[in-house]
């Protein structure tokens, strides 16, 4: 038998006051990424057409190192953050949820920096 | 007599036992749980919800094809005429366009989403007629990245 | 892991089937949950049939005439049968509601009542709102003031300030919205859900309680108040007009400006 009162249940740990950095985050990077994924749909498209020496030149112009540069760094942050609601949402074991959170994190975070690197090392 | 508590049957001693041990088993028994997902019939603006939550998990899943994009420019002329013609391949195609078109709208409905976040468009009368703006936003968005 | 499909023993089954009144000619059949907690059995279907021209007009009289005249050990809440108490909230097809304040002929076809979905069930359609009512008590719907109230008078608010809390107010507690609300099904464990929220909302939007900043540091939390996505089922469902979907993007428009303005 469980005799914990129903309101010890629901008061449990108390509030973390956290989760509102996590919000504004996610809406701000996605104010970003609405101009920028229109980018992305550009370079998408290039890539079917254009031939290795044209679309290493086209990323080598100064407005598209940076758009790729900033739509790199926006998504991999945003769909770390979305990624991270989900997880949260269905997984309930708290360990399992922790564990999975943070290997999100760390490896978007880590996929991110690396694709950065690769433009650079494209355009340099 | 706890032990036989937690069974699922009601023990025998259910009749004749007093009043709070009584209730001490009901609270203890195979209460099942309502349906739900089974039952509930989804508003649109519920279905699209749950569409925004796929599309965003596929796209984080297709973003992982779109980073390597970059590693194969930056490896040279032939990593990157492999990935190109895997993108160029008919089910290469499907798979390109079915992500422009997630992106758009997972992009329409983020909007929608902002909206919302400033306190506006809460008009239950107008939900149903938003869901379809979005959605023939995000198809008329994916109908001109593929023609111009 | 979330658990999407029903546990073995909540695996509605098919029930007894009642006839068809003798000489009835607009029949309506109504298929209800049932659970009776001194049996062993999976939940069942059971299936009706009611003589439309003697029943009263609105969804509860159905199911009060079933109770009636057909079987009596159904068991359900009831109170007002005018939409202030908010006992007889249940599901009628696919969608939750007071089935006091729905007519019958809303519906077309057949009616099929369940009670609210992802919550215990008690028996029938009477379903354990224990969690939901402990929820509400723990944000503290009541005025918190540290200022005495005025010796001569009550504590005063302007017409305005009154304003705000319409919308808020008339909530009843019936849990149609928190129930409507797969956030609320999956992690009611620490959600607070649409209803509590609004609850909390109409506190906060009250110009003569005193503890905002004290109440906002208790909802502010990843699971209490931001595992609501704006699926919008809450304000889509709620059989009094109510918007628990803005009230909830208030509480949070009120934490980003204090953290951010």
């Amino acid at each position: 038998m469980d005799y914990k009162t129903p309101l010890a249940k629901v008061r449990s740990l108390g509030s973390a006051h956290n989760g509102t950095g996590h919000w504004w985050m996610q809406r701000i990077s996605s104010m970003m990424l609405i101009p920028l994924s229109f980018w992305f749909v550009i370079y998408a498209k290039k890539l079917t057409i254009l031939t290795h020496a044209e679309i290493s030149a086209w990323l080598a112009e100064p407005l598209n190192s940076f758009f790729a540069i900033a739509w790199l760094m926006t998504v991999f942050y945003h769909a770390s953050l979305g990624l991270q609601v989900i997880i949260e949402d269905y997984v309930h074991c708290e360990w399992r949820k922790i564990a999975a959170v943070w290997a999100v994190k760390v490896g978007f975070f880590a996929l991110g920096l690396a694709t950065v690197l690769a433009v650079l090392r494209t355009v340099h | 007599m706890i032990v036989s508590l937690k069974l699922n049957k009601p023990p025998q001693i259910y009749q004749s036992c007093s009043k709070t041990l009584r209730v001490k088993i009901m609270s203890a028994s195979n209460r099942p749980l309502s349906p739900h997902l089974q039952i509930y019939k989804l508003p649109l603006t519920g279905l699209i919800s749950i569409a925004h939550r796929i599309t965003g998990a596929a796209l984080a899943t297709g973003l992982l094809f779109f980073a390597y994009s970059f590693f194969a420019i930056a490896a040279g002329a032939e990593t990157y005429l492999d990935l190109q013609n895997l993108l160029n391949h008919s089910l290469g195609q499907i798979g390109l366009w079915l992500f422009i078109y997630a992106l758009f709208f997972h992009l329409c409905h983020g909007i929608r989403h902002l909206i919302w976040d400033a306190g506006l468009s809460f008009d239950k009368k107008q939900m149903n007629k938003n869901a379809v703006i979005e959605l023939t936003a995000s198809l008329t968005l994916t109908l001109c990245a593929f023609f111009l | 892991m979330a658990e999407f499909t029903l546990p073995k023993n909540s695996v509605p089954m098919k029930g007894k089937e009642y006839p068809v009144p003798f000489g009835a000619t607009r029949v309506k059949r109504i298929e209800v949950y049932r659970w009776n907690p001194d049996s062993d059995e999976n939940p069942r279907i059971d299936v009706y049939h009611l003589d439309l021209d003697r029943c009263g007009p609105m969804v509860l009289d159905a199911i009060l005439k079933i109770k009636n005249e057909i079987d009596s050990t159904l068991t359900f809440r009831r109170s007002c049968r005018e939409g202030v108490c908010g006992s007889c909230a249940m599901n009628v097809n696919g969608k939750n509601t007071l089935v006091c304040t729905k007519a019958i002929s809303d519906y077309k076809g057949t009616l099929k009542i369940f009670p609210l979905p992802h919550l215990s069930v008690v028996k029938d359609l009477v379903a354990d709102m224990t969690h939901f009512y402990a929820q509400y008590a723990s944000i503290k719907p009541w005025i918190e003031t540290q200022t005495p109230a005025p010796a001569d008078r009550e504590r005063l608010q302007s017409h305005e300030d009154r304003k705000k809390l319409d919308g808020l107010y008339e909530c009843v507690l019936c849990a149609c919205c928190s129930t409507s609300c797969p956030s609320y099904w999956w992690n009611s464990d620490k959600y607070l859900g649409p209803a509590v929220l609004l609850q909390a909302y109409r506190w906060l939007a009250d110009s003569r309680d005193e503890n905002k900043g004290e109440r906002l540091d208790e909802l502010e939390d990843a699971f209490k108040l931001y595992r609501c996505h704006t699926i919008m089922n809450c304000t889509d469902t709620c059989p009094k007009g109510l918007n628990p979907a803005k009230a909830i993007a208030e509480i949070k428009k009120l934490l980003l400006v204090r953290k951010e303005g």
